[in-house]
């Protein structure tokens, strides 16, 4: 018991100066393109203010999906090697991917509001949407209800694994139904979207350094910050059972 | 810190200009000013001044001109707008008076016939505590043009008809029943059906449960091309129809980047609630090993 230091390395482990960095960028890159959205950017004349939730609502949907697809990846390759850094990783998509996900949902709501005149709709696309978040949530609650850890980390891999299913239903949905008013930026819109808008120069100004900011930077920090923080919690675990165990 | 702060705002400022150049690089198909928008008409000399959207076709001797206008009611608003426009110390009853409910509420349709052969056709509605007034105003002295909306009377019906003869009897001594039928054509906007004769000519096009309305009545042998005429009914239902006016619905921005910052901290503050934690339970497992050496 006597060498339990609070500056133990698996515990208190200084965080590495590319973590340090990155973090820096998403601060800085986040109020850039809160600033490009809120002030660069033109102001839709139709839709009016609110469709600059558009550079945040997307974005959010995209970092998501890097997070979910990184649960995937954790999933696969801790089948695979039955590394526990995997499945650290796979948690950690987990988590940002919701908070993003989320995100995505009620920024999409809010914006619906004023343009669709509801806050929800039972729109394919919003249901998918909806139906992914739900499916996220659930694997944080059936993983922290599995007590037996090997057990835990092959059976949250699987689910991981088939979970993105409801990412890919989310994304495609709109070009698979037509029967729905969600509109779509790349290609054109079912006939009956609501509350499309062009992409023009001064929209991809504002949406292209938010795509990649929210797509890359933002998830893989949060994630690394996640990762170590599992990291820290196992390490703390295993001091708590060596303490039990006297 | 004086440079990174210099830095920063050299940033913002090349961000902004760099969003001006892109603002500029997007033109837009409308005139667009704080009070509305409205399609900018393709062919017309565009008048357009500040806060006044106007577009002149002079083989037509017509303009059309969108506007906000102050009175006691939207006929009045209207009346005022016209009068100062064309510097009229008073103006005679309207030929024609009706209401059209549109999407974005309930238009006043009016029709004058001013001095020197000159006519005008005007809708206005309210928009807050003022009157948004669009005018059709044509100056040919060899004809009359009035452009009127009139809501269907029986909206099963897929014809202008019975709104052409309505607007036929009110603002001529004609019936639709003394004009021929001269088919329909396709415009820009829409299908307008025809009907003449040697001294008049009606056209209306069906949008939602409105008819749109055109009347021209002259001297025989002095009417314009007909598809001139459908030129100038079709730039009246597009102004019309294409109106519009900006949503003021910032609040519900801000509720989105507020809800998206309370997101992103909830989960930073979770990681750091959490890492909070496990430094506590590293202290208590210290503070046991400790009691337990003693």
């Amino acid at each position: 018991m006597t060498q339990l230091k609070s500056d133990s390395p698996l515990v208190a482990s200084p965080q590495p100066r590319l973590l340090r960095a990155l973090t820096m960028l998403t601060a800085l890159g986040f109020a850039g393109c809160l600033v490009l959205g809120l002030l660069v950017a033109g102001t839709d004349i139709q839709q009016g203010q609110v469709q600059r939730i558009f550079y945040i609502h997307m974005p959010a949907f995209f970092g998501a999906f890097t997070a979910f697809g990184a649960t995937v990846l954790g999933g696969l390759v801790y089948l695979w090697r039955g590394s526990e850094a995997w499945d650290r990783i796979a948690l950690a998509g987990v988590e940002v991917g919701l908070a993003f996900a989320l995100i995505n949902l009620l920024t999409g709501a809010i914006w619906a509001r004023p343009i669709w005149n509801t806050w929800w709709t039972w729109d394919p696309r919003l249901t998918s949407a909806a139906v992914m978040c739900l499916t996220y949530a659930a694997y944080l609650m059936l993983r922290a209800g599995i007590e037996n850890p090997g057990r835990r980390r092959s059976l949250m891999s699987v689910y991981g694994i088939f979970a993105f299913v409801s990412v890919l239903l989310t994304l495609f949905i709109i070009r698979i139904v037509p029967d729905t008013i969600h509109p779509v930026i790349v290609g054109a819109s079912p006939q009956n979207a609501q509350g499309s808008f062009e992409a023009t120069s001064g929209v991809l100004l504002a949406l292209l350094p938010s795509m990649i900011l929210w797509l890359t930077v933002m998830p893989i920090t949060l994630m690394w910050h996640r990762y170590r923080l599992a990291l820290r919690q196992e390490a703390v675990d295993a001091l708590k059972l060596k303490a039990l165990g006297g | 810190m004086r440079g990174a702060k210099r830095r920063a705002i050299c940033l913002l400022a090349l961000l902004l200009a760099l969003g001006g150049w892109t603002s500029a690089q997007d033109e837009s198909p409308y005139f667009q000013s704080a009070a509305f928008n409205v399609p900018i008409l393709a062919g017309w000399e565009n008048q357009s001044g500040a806060g006044i959207a106007q577009f002149h076709n002079p083989a037509a001797r017509a303009t059309i001109r969108s506007a906000m206008a102050d009175g006691a009611d939207a006929p009045a608003a209207a009346a005022a707008d016209l009068a100062g426009w064309q510097g009229l110390s008073e103006l005679d009853a309207p030929v024609y008076s009706g209401k059209v409910n549109l999407a974005d509420g309930t238009w006043h349709v009016l029709a004058y016939d001013l001095d020197e052969g000159r006519s005008a056709s005007q809708i206005a509605r309210r928009a807050d505590d003022r009157f948004i007034v669009i005018s059709f105003l044509e100056s040919d002295p060899a004809s009359r043009t009035l452009m009127l909306a009139i809501a269907q009377a029986d909206e099963s019906l897929e014809s202008p008809a019975p709104e052409l003869d309505s607007a036929l009897q009110q603002v001529t001594p004609l019936r639709l029943a003394e004009l021929a039928a001269a088919g329909a054509f396709q415009q820009p906007g829409g299908d307008w059906l025809v009907y003449h004769s040697e001294t008049a000519r009606a056209a209306g096009s069906i949008f939602g449960n409105d008819s749109y309305i055109a009347l021209q009545t002259g001297s025989a042998g002095e009417q314009m091309a007909l598809g001139d005429f459908l030129a100038l009914a079709d730039a009246w239902q597009s102004t019309a129809l294409g109106f519009f006016i900006t949503p003021d619905n910032s609040l519900y921005l801000w509720l989105g980047v507020a809800v998206s910052l309370l997101m992103l901290l909830t989960l930073i503050g979770s990681f750091a609630w959490r890492a909070r934690g496990l430094r506590k339970d590293l202290a208590m497992l210290e503070k046991l090993a400790s009691a337990d050496a003693d």
